[in-house]
């Protein structure tokens, strides 16, 4: 036996992690891929909330059903997005209908109707928090054998109205009760999982996006408020060429995940984004809340999927967000799949973010 | 970039991410548009990336640098070289890089390990312990000998003993000759000999393990 023997032998008895223990740091990955990652081509426009009674002179908690999507829905995608599976008995959502004239109604009504809304105010030292439900598929090993299910969970991200995510910023989560997989029975893992509850802690990484592509409210709120300045801030700084378009759409997208901007702008990005080529609608969405709605979409060709976000059919107020294959070869899965639902439930304007466990 | 890569997905069955068949370039380059995708490369490699930092720093400290070492990842996947089929290398030399942060808490832990015979770094995961204790002398002198090693050739030593990667692999990882990872290993080893002089290998009982 020699030495590098008896070195392989030095803490062999540290085990294999299993997934279970690798929770926290998978956690902050998708984070940072939900927080500045979420260049995927598939983020439609944001929405318009509506005010219930508001007390008026109440700073502090503003109570808002807004809709806009959330990076949340990327993190749920960034599962989905290598844990495909196949089709579920084909749901409503994967016989949507493509119909590619509408598109631009839907996107002018969504930018009539937030320019109609009053607006959160939030300022610098404040902090805007997001909740938002997802579900998305998990596949995982149970003795030997892969077992998958449906995951639900509810989110919570608090980010500073002004700076850096990572300025701050704060995010916890909670599982809720897990689906079982269409025709698959429930895995005892996903059971255990239920109820589990990630405190809320700190955002980490790495902020590296050029000024320009900051999303904190203090940023976003001195865009441009024409269409066509907005559509420029889209497209700044990107190449001639065929990515153009999605990175774009990808920008928008970035612009109301866990992000919030006034009126003036929110109605402005909505008529570029309606300008982006490739949108599309959808005539029947569910988001993962169960609401119905119709959703503008682009589809990502790189990815074989088509990105859906979920308006309210009569009022267009934004629902949350679907990813669906609609290329099996490309994405990996069959046609049809749905990889991804999100439903952002509400924001508001606090204080404070919540303590979080320090270590 | 890498069309090599991408013809992969050409043929794909049904599953194509799934882990086993898509190789790293692919996932990496993938990520590019689809940042989602990297969460790939982490179910494929943490595991591994995990038991190899635990194993060199302890739990706690490892959750801190493999959370860093796939976050470092992902914000320079832009930077991965797509003729490099797996990530392996790549993670490991992150890691190995964040590790180095953590140098004074590696060696103190190793010397608790050389003075006590208590391996700090073990002791979460040892039930057994009455098992180990019979490789105690052994185990002390080769943490002696790894606490006085220079740090870039413990780095070497370990990655390609306990991270078993080639000694191109290490190369990669560290970004250094290969020459350089032969000779540094060859110097480790003789050092750990050396150490190990004091005792007969073969006298140690075997334990049991897996490896």
């Amino acid at each position: 036996m020699n030495e590098m023997t008896q070195l392989n032998r030095l803490r062999s008895e540290v085990p294999w992690p299993d997934p279970t223990e690798l929770r926290a740091e998978e956690q902050r990955l998708l984070s940072e891929i939900a927080a500045f990652g979420a260049s995927s081509p598939a983020r439609p426009p944001g929405r318009t909330y509506r005010l219930p009674d508001r007390p008026v002179g109440l700073r502090g908690i503003l109570r808002v059903n807004l809709r806009t999507s959330l990076a949340i829905g990327a993190m749920a995608a960034a599962i989905t997005a290598i844990v495909y599976f196949a089709p579920s008995a084909p749901d409503k959502g994967s016989a949507v209908q493509v119909a590619p004239v509408a598109m631009s109604a839907v996107l002018q009504r969504a930018a009539d109707t937030a320019s109609e809304r009053d607006d959160l105010a939030p300022n610098p030292g404040q902090f805007l928090a997001y909740e938002l439900q997802v579900m998305f598929p998990v596949k995982l090993k149970e003795d030997g054998k892969e077992v998958r299910y449906l995951d639900r969970s509810l989110f919570k991200v608090w980010l500073p109205v002004e700076g850096s995510p990572l300025d701050g910023g704060v995010m916890s989560s909670e599982h809720l009760e897990p689906k079982p997989f269409p025709g698959e029975s429930l895995p005892a893992e996903a059971k255990r999982r239920e109820g589990g509850v990630a405190a809320p802690s700190k955002l980490t990484g790495y902020d590296i996006r050029p000024d320009h592509r900051r999303t904190d409210y203090a940023y976003l709120s001195r865009l441009p408020t024409d269409p066509a300045g907005m559509r420029e801030h889209l497209y700044r700084d990107l190449a001639r060429d065929p990515l153009a378009d999605y990175t774009a759409w990808g920008n928008v997208g970035s612009m109301i995940t866990r992000a919030y901007m006034p009126a003036a702008q929110r109605a402005a990005l909505f008529r570029a984004a309606g300008t982006i080529p490739g949108v599309e609608t959808v005539n029947e969405a569910e988001d993962a809340a169960g609401r119905r709605g119709v959703a503008v979409a682009m589809v990502n060709k790189f990815g074989g999927v088509r990105h859906e976000y979920i308006f309210d059919p009569t009022t267009y107020l934004y629902l949350g967000e679907r990813v669906v294959v609609v290329d099996a070869a490309t994405a990996g899965a069959p046609e049809g799949t749905l990889l991804t639902s999100t439903a952002q439930l509400k924001v508001e304007v606090v204080d404070h973010a919540p303590e979080v466990r320090t270590g | 970039m890498s069309e090599t890569s991408r013809t992969r997905t050409g043929d794909r069955d049904i599953f194509p991410a799934d882990e086993a068949e898509a190789d790293d370039a692919f996932l990496i380059e993938r990520s590019r548009r689809e940042p989602e995708v990297f969460a790939g490369v982490f179910h494929r490699h943490a595991p591994e990336i995990k038991r190899y930092v635990t194993r060199r720093l302890g739990a706690d400290a490892a959750e801190d640098v493999v959370a860093d070492t796939f976050l470092a990842a992902f914000r320079g996947r832009e930077g991965y070289d797509p003729s490099q089929p797996s990530a392996r290398p790549w993670l490991y030399g992150i890691a190995t890089n964040l590790i180095r942060r953590h140098k004074r808490v590696e060696v103190r832990q190793l010397r608790v390990l050389e003075r006590t015979g208590v391996d700090p770094v073990t002791v979460p995961f040892t039930e057994r312990s009455d098992e180990r204790l019979s490789a105690g002398a052994v185990r002390r002198r080769l943490a002696a000998a790894l606490a006085r090693l220079p740090a870039g050739h413990r780095d070497v030593l370990l990655l390609v003993t306990w991270g078993g990667l080639t000694y191109v692999e290490a190369a990669q990882a560290m970004d250094i000759p290969v020459g350089t990872v032969r000779s540094r290993v060859n110097r480790a080893r003789s050092k750990v000999r050396e150490e190990l002089g004091g005792v007969d290998p073969t006298s140690v009982s075997e334990e049991t393990f897996h490896e």
